[in-house]
């Protein structure tokens, strides 16, 4: 299983436009939303190999997002790789929570977009060979 | 008035009583006799014949005195038995014989009803009596514990197995599953009571030692308190250690809101930087061909420059972090080169950049160590900073790295300027900068100390050797992986499946704090 489809949910416009531009250059099929409703829809609405999410969104915040997705009884979204994207290391419990339901969690001043397209292939090896 | 007259006893009474009685008695039968014989006499009933006189007067005599004893005995016996009852109440001493009320003679007049009634007033007294004293017993001893828990001031006793004998109300305890208490203080670093303790039981018979700043929980937790924390210890008492803690929340609150501040600040300015250093990075790629003459140099010093700021700014967040004692450290197996290659390509960067050289070299059978990967890059790449700030031109920076004992040692070394003895021990303090310093380099003097506190968090120590003049030699010795995997491997490490690339995730890790 190949990762093809990419799903980025970001609300700066400069960062998402950023790892977006060096994904398709990837070769990979990004689609960009910009507030936290619209990426809990867009999630549900389409399957997708990768959720890029970041933390601190408006209208609704990643960790609620994820909870929506997969802290409930059934994992609404088995078949994708969730990767926490946050400038903003939480100190408490909602971090914990959310590393649990995540393939990856992730401070983004560190993850320059070569490193995040490094991340995704090696999800993408993992996949293959688990 | 004799006052020192002993007082009278109930049960003196009864002997007293019944002898006048039987007195009274006697001396009314000898009057009544008398009174038959004169009477008799007078009448000239008897005639001349003064024997029959003395037989009658003698067996009237003799038998209502048996009879009148008898009888007195019979209606003063319940009085003597209801007197016996409650001398017996009473409590008084010595007891008369105890009367049982269950005889049928009792049971026939209903006295048996009247001896119970009394002995259940006695038995609720009795009853009365034993709470009364358990009461009074608890009052004493609780004297002292209500007053203490009054205080804004937090007492806790441990015996010599350092467990809580005693705690007041103030005091940050909590009962665990074994109902034992435990004292809940965040110590900061390796300065921690059980360290102390372990200290004290070696080589003091007496001691105390004061900590400022210690919090009860972790922050964001609610009620947090902090407290500064005197322990006194005397080898031998049955409460071996005293913990006295004053709260002093309402002054140290302020300062956590200036960490709050700063964390939020740092925060705040990596998004920036998320966007220059992708954005060099892409472009690197992508401009290779076409930089000219010394625009690739200028370009590195770009990379370099936004490199050293995310470097501050993580300091900035550990420090914050680390003085709100949350800095967490994730250990896992790893080797010294391969954390050395995920800052390699930015030092050499930062060294070439302002004329260092830079010798990098590790032994290929060198231990594994148990480190966070993230943390302890961050702890070289300070002190190579340091290196390049210390040294001259053209100066040679050695970093390399041995095994000793339990430890892996990582150096880094230059040829610097150094500095003198007296401020090598200043030099690991928050802010601190040399007098040198702070006329020459630039620098917020937060990198040794967050260096320290992330070296002692992982169990290790961070040490230097310096010569005025002619450089010096930091040291970080780590744990060999082989010597703590069984404590970490007791740990819960449910995130295995997680990607531990760059400066990833961060996992709650708590095994060397207390």
């Amino acid at each position: 299983m190949a990762i093809k489809t990419i799903l980025c949910i970001e609300d700066d416009r400069f960062i998402g436009e950023m790892y977006v531009r060096s994904l398709k250059k990837a070769g990979y099929d990004v689609d960009w939303v910009v507030d936290g409703n619209d990426g809990l829809i867009t999630a549900r609405n389409k399957q997708y190999d990768v959720i890029l999410l970041d933390v601190m969104l408006p209208e609704r915040r990643g960790t609620e997002i994820l909870d929506a997705l997969r802290g409930g009884k059934e994992d609404l979204i088995p078949k994708t790789h969730v990767i926490v994207l946050t400038n903003f290391q939480q100190d408490d419990e909602s971090r914990i929570a959310m590393q649990k339901h995540a393939d990856a969690y992730l401070i983004k001043a560190e993850i320059t977009p070569k490193k995040l397209i490094s991340v995704i292939e090696k999800l993408d090896d993992r996949a293959v060979t688990p | 008035m004799d006052v020192k007259k002993a007082p009278k006893l109930a049960s003196q009474f009864w002997p007293e009583f019944i002898k006048r009685k039987i007195v009274l008695v006697v001396l009314i039968q000898i009057f009544i006799s008398l009174t038959v014989g004169a009477v008799l006499i007078f009448s000239d009933a008897v005639d001349d014949n003064p024997l029959w006189l003395w037989v009658i007067v003698s067996s009237l005599f003799i038998v209502q005195l048996v009879v009148s004893v008898l009888v007195v005995i019979s209606i003063t016996r319940p009085t003597k038995d209801l007197l016996a009852a409650i001398i017996n109440v009473s409590g008084e001493q010595p007891k008369l014989p105890l009367p049982n009320p269950n005889t049928t003679a009792n049971e026939q007049t209903g006295f048996r009803d009247a001896l119970q009634t009394i002995y259940q007033l006695s038995a609720d007294k009795d009853q009365g009596k034993s709470v009364e004293k358990i009461k009074l017993a608890e009052q004493n001893n609780s004297l002292i514990s209500d007053a203490l828990d009054m205080t804004n001031c937090g007492f806790i006793a441990l015996d010599k197995n350092r467990k809580v004998v005693y705690s007041n109300k103030t005091a940050p305890v909590h009962i665990d599953s074994q109902g034992e208490k435990i004292i809940n203080l965040i110590f900061n670093g390796s300065d921690t009571l059980n360290a102390w303790l372990d200290e004290c039981a070696e080589n003091s018979v007496h001691d105390e030692h004061l900590w400022t700043r210690i919090p009860d929980h972790l922050p964001n937790e609610e009620g947090r308190r902090f407290f500064d924390v005197i322990a006194s210890y005397q080898k031998g008492s049955a409460t071996e250690t005293v913990l006295t803690l004053f709260n002093r929340t309402d002054s140290y609150v302020v300062d956590e809101e200036n960490l709050d501040f700063i964390s939020f600040a740092a925060h705040e300015l990596r998004g920036p930087i998320t966007v220059i250093k992708g954005y060099l990075d892409v472009l690197e790629d992508e401009l290779s061909d076409v930089l000219k003459d010394d625009q690739p140099e200028l370009f590195h010093r770009l990379v370099v420059s936004s490199n050293r700021l995310s470097g501050y700014i993580d300091n900035i967040l550990n420090t914050s972090r680390y003085d709100r004692r949350h800095l967490k450290m994730n250990l896992s197996e790893d080797t010294v080169a391969s954390i050395y290659d995920t800052i390699s390509d930015d030092m050499k960067l930062r060294a070439g950049a302002q004329n260092r050289l830079l010798s990098v070299s590790f032994p290929a059978d060198l231990p594994t160590i148990a480190a966070d990967r993230a943390s302890i890059g961050e702890v070289l790449g300070n002190l190579i900073d340091n290196a390049i700030k210390y040294s001259n031109e053209g100066g040679l920076i050695r970093v390399d790295a041995k095994a000793n004992g339990d430890f892996v040692d990582i150096s880094v070394a230059d040829n610097g300027i150094g500095m003198p003895e007296s401020v090598v021990s200043q030099l690991f303090q928050k802010f601190y900068r040399s007098h040198r310093s702070r006329e020459t380099v630039a620098g917020s003097g937060i990198g040794l100390y967050i260096s320290k506190a992330i070296v002692e968090s992982h169990g290790g120590k961070i040490s230097v050797r310096s010569e005025d003049g002619h450089g010096s030699t930091f040291t970080v010795s780590l744990p060999i992986y082989a010597t703590v995997a069984d404590k970490l491997k007791a740990e819960d490490n449910s995130n295995e499946g997680l990607i531990n690339e760059g400066n990833g995730w961060i996992k709650n890790h708590s095994m060397y704090r207390s």
